[in-house]
């Protein structure tokens, strides 16, 4: 079963225009405009059940806007939009009662009661029984290590602290699925890495379906098989991260570190013959950068072999930060930009025959 | 309702829990609760220094009329009190949270907002209410008690309608404070003899800010004056209320589909 | 540095002019104000012609005229100023260039102007329109009321300014602001002049700042003071400015030690 089905989903605002200056301001007073801004723009996708998709986007490219409809809070402008089976704004009540929020921004507990109070009140408003209720929460204290904080008023707690009390506070309920909107946003890697391992044993040991927005790519690294991504308000890449990465990054670099400083022409006579190998040179560090194509340790026997005093070698993978990087700066649509990226490289390796 | 009911009580011992806290602030706001009221009370008593009579009511009759308006006044204000609403939950985007919660939004935000406090401005009117009762020599029936509870829920309905539905304002404009802290100030006026004022204000105290619901009209009844058959449309005060709140919701439902959420 | 300031006056003139609901609805809600205290007042002189030494002509006027007066320089900057403390975002102020206390005059000041210019002229040709509203012809009355209004939103801002500064000091003043608004509208004679309190709080008030921001500027505009005891109630009112200087500096003194040697 699908847990989130979304088809032509557009959400628009009318921002009012501010006009400039005094004047401006005046008439504004008496007569108002108003532009039409898209925040999304007509996106589907579809989330079959115990899956973890990555939403990921700049700022303002629409992630929140679309978190924010699937989970009922804003009302889509046009779409068709189901979630867990339900229509998220039309059944509210209903439906979230089977999902989990968390915003990473916000705090959804009480500032001023202890953290046991609010799970308390939090039990009663999603109706848990209260046997049910007694045994998630001891299982999620223990997993989280929060014994100690229960009693203390959330304004009290670190952020960390806050954090993993949120994330119980979602999960009171046993929903099927939980939205995490900047789940690590502010925290330090130890936390980091608790809760990414906390939310893969949930997804792992309850089918919950978890989407999450981030700007923290490890997060994707460490939790997603699947990656949605937002750019303008259309999705520009959806898809495996595997399937991203290879399809995305263009090839390794490996640096050399050399004990006198060779000359480039030698670095270069030494890979003669392998398609699309570049060589920059400073100083005494030199990076070599390959193409998919061509094979590591081939590369690397013929510049070790070549006589040359090298000291360190270091291989360097693309990470997914430069290839969500590289994406956006190459714009719209995945066929288009990996177009575009076979054309740039084709004219390094132009350049470099040429140099050659 | 009865789980909406077991939400109430379980938010009321929270506040008391936050309260025990904070013991002298919550006495301070009684106090100047019961200060923003009571300068209504000393502008009537300073005024009927200079005359005997207001618009033909004696001071008994409209310190009466004080004392019953700060009974639903004061029931109103333990569950509404919305006053920053706009930004708490629009500007701040905790509107986001209520709206994931399985509970109607508007039941949840005022029950978070909950202010027991202002039930001390409903034992202070009733005390002032009794007085007057006994100084005017008014008869006291089982009708009388039965007729003061209904015109009590008919009032606490009309002020709850008309200030959702202002509060819901909030959706639909961008503006940071609202008219709330001014429509205080007509509410004022519906504690005085409408018979004083001209045409147009009466209607719109009585029609369409109804605030005259509130506070001469339903205590007319009991003071038995019907000038301009005021003590008759006293009648009609839980209709009015029913309608009243029946408006505002739908303005509230409204204005949530136009919600946008904070600026993230 | 002086550019500066001036900026901000044009910032937050700007700022209020971006809320048009309230702005309409504000203009509105004051004139519905001013006729209510209108019918009112007419209501409480009856049959008589003079009370605490007011026609009901002086009285109309001087309702209006209070009423409108006070929305220049009625200002939220005890809030601000508390609710800044309460969150810590003033010590981000005290690293800044400029005066803090200066700055939020200058918005008060700011929120003022344009409620005298788009609020006080339009509301005022409305009322002069709709109700007997007698205006002083003589441009010199004018010119030294407009003086004395500054004066009044000075004075205000002040005792605004120390009620706001409370905040560093008690946990929570909410309570005591309002409070301090209560007392300001009744103790500056806004919605009862004066002149019809008992005497011995007639008597108390002559010791008080208050009626320096509302009372005696109405009575020179209405016409009750005049001559060199006009010019009197404007040097009651510097005297006002400066004597209240002193413990403002004193409590931003002890505010500035209690902030940076014991970190708020």
């Amino acid at each position: 079963m699908l847990a989130i089905d979304v088809k032509d989903l557009r959400k628009q605002f009318s921002v009012q225009k501010n006009r400039e200056g005094l004047g401006g301001a005046l008439k504004d007073l008496f007569k108002r405009e108003y532009n039409q801004i898209t925040a999304v723009k007509d996106i589907s996708f579809q989330i079959p059940q115990g899956e973890i998709c990555g939403y990921i986007g700049e700022n303002g490219a629409g992630k929140s806007t679309t978190i924010k409809m699937l989970t009922g809070i804003l009302v889509p402008t046009a779409g068709h939009l189901r979630v867990n089976g339900f229509i998220p704004h039309k059944e509210r009540e209903k439906f979230v009662r089977g999902i989990g929020v968390v915003f990473g921004q916000r705090s959804q507990l009480w500032w001023d009661i202890g953290v046991i109070e609010s799970f308390q009140l939090l039990r009663k408003v999603y109706r848990v029984p209260e046997a049910d209720f007694k045994q998630r929460l001891d299982e999620l204290v223990e997993r989280l290590q929060l014994s100690e904080l229960l009693n203390r008023p959330v304004r009290k707690l670190s952020l960390g602290q806050r954090m993993r009390c949120e994330l119980v506070a979602s999960l009171l309920h046993n929903p099927s699925i939980l939205f995490l909107d900047e789940p690590t946003i502010g925290l330090d890697i130890m936390v980091k890495t608790e809760i990414r391992d906390f939310l893969k044993k949930i997804n792992r040991e309850q089918g919950t379906t978890i989407l999450l927005t981030t700007h923290d790519l490890q997060d994707i690294e460490a939790l997603c098989s699947r990656v949605i991504m937002l750019d303008d308000g259309r999705i520009i890449y959806d898809g495996g991260l595997d399937e991203l990465k290879s399809r995305w990054s263009k090839g390794r670099e490996v640096h050399f570190q050399f004990g006198e400083r060779p000359d480039l022409t030698v670095l270069r006579n030494l890979t003669e013959g392998l398609p699309g190998v570049a060589w920059s040179l400073e100083e005494l560090t030199a990076a070599m950068w390959l193409p998919h194509a061509v094979n590591v340790s081939d590369a690397l026997a013929r510049v070790v072999g070549g006589g040359v005093d090298i000291r360190d070698i270091k291989i360097i993978e693309t990470n997914t930060d430069e290839i969500v990087r590289e994406i956006y700066q190459s714009g719209t649509a995945s066929k288009e930009a990996t177009e575009k990226l076979a054309q740039s490289s084709d004219s390094v390796s132009k350049e470099t025959v040429h140099h050659g | 309702m009865m789980f909406y009911a077991s939400l109430c009580w379980e938010y009321m011992k929270n506040y008391a829990k936050t309260r025990l806290t904070y013991r002298l602030d919550f006495w301070i706001e009684v106090l100047s609760d019961l200060m923003f009221q009571g300068l209504n009370l000393i502008f009537i008593l300073i005024v009927f220094q200079h005359t005997p009579s207001l618009g033909g009511w004696s001071e008994a009759e409209v310190v009466f009329v004080y004392g019953f308006f700060m009974v639903p006044y004061g029931i109103f204000g333990t569950f509404f009190n919305l006053w920053n609403f706009s930004e708490r939950y629009i500007v701040k985007g905790e509107m986001d949270r209520v709206l994931t919660r399985p509970a109607y939004n508007l039941y949840q935000i005022l029950l978070e907002n909950m202010d027991p406090a202002s039930l001390f401005g409903s034992v202070v009117g009733a005390i002032i209410m009794a007085v007057s009762w006994s100084t005017l020599g008014l008869p006291f029936e089982m009708l009388d008690a039965l007729m003061l509870i209904v015109f009590i829920i008919g009032a606490v309905l009309i002020y709850a309608g008309l200030y959702t539905a202002l509060t819901a304002i909030a959706f639909y404009s961008d503006a940071p404070t609202g008219i709330l802290p001014l429509m205080y100030n007509i509410q004022n006026y519906g504690r005085y003899p409408v018979n004083i004022y001209n045409k147009t204000i009466r209607f719109l105290l009585t029609w369409i800010l109804p605030f005259a619901f509130v506070g001469v009209i339903p205590a007319s009844y009991f003071l038995d004056r019907n000038e301009d058959g005021l003590s008759t449309l006293a009648l009609l005060t839980p209709l009015v209320g029913v309608v009243v709140l029946s408006i505002g919701l739908f303005v509230w439902n409204r204005g949530i589909t136009r919600y946008r959420g904070a600026g993230s | 540095m002086a550019s500066a300031y001036l900026d901000l006056i044009r910032i937050r003139f700007l700022m209020m002019l971006a809320y048009r609901v309230n702005y309409y609805s504000g203009i509105a809600i004051y004139a519905i104000n001013i006729g209510a205290y209108y019918f009112l007042w007419k209501a409480i002189y009856g049959t008589q012609t003079e009370l605490g030494g007011f026609t009901l002509a002086q009285m109309t006027t001087y309702v209006a005229v209070s009423w409108m007066a006070r929305a220049f320089y009625f200002n939220n900057l005890d809030r601000e100023i508390a609710n800044e403390i309460r969150d810590g975002s003033v010590a981000i102020q005290f690293i800044r260039p400029y005066s803090y206390l200066m700055v939020k005059l200058m918005q008060g000041f700011g929120e003022g102007i344009f409620r005298l210019l788009l609020f006080m002229v339009p509301g005022m040709i409305i009322v002069c329109l709709l109700f007997p509203v007698r205006l002083p012809t003589d441009p010199g009355v004018w010119a030294l009321y407009l003086v004395m209004l500054v004066l009044s939103f000075l004075i205000n801002t002040q005792i605004n300014m120390l009620a706001g500064l409370f905040a560093f000091f008690v946990e929570n003043n909410e309570g005591m602001l309002r409070m301090k608004r209560v007392l300001v509208d009744l103790f500056s004679g806004v919605i009862i002049p004066i002149s019809f309190f008992p005497g011995w709080l007639a008597d108390t008030m002559k010791w008080l700042p208050f009626q320096a921001i509302t009372y005696l500027p109405s009575s020179v505009f209405t016409g009750r003071t005049a001559g060199g005891e006009a010019y009197r109630v404007l040097g009651l009112q510097v005297v006002w400015f400066l004597a209240l200087l002193i413990p403002i500096a004193l409590v931003w003194r002890q505010a500035r030690y209690r902030l940076f040697v014991q970190g708020g």
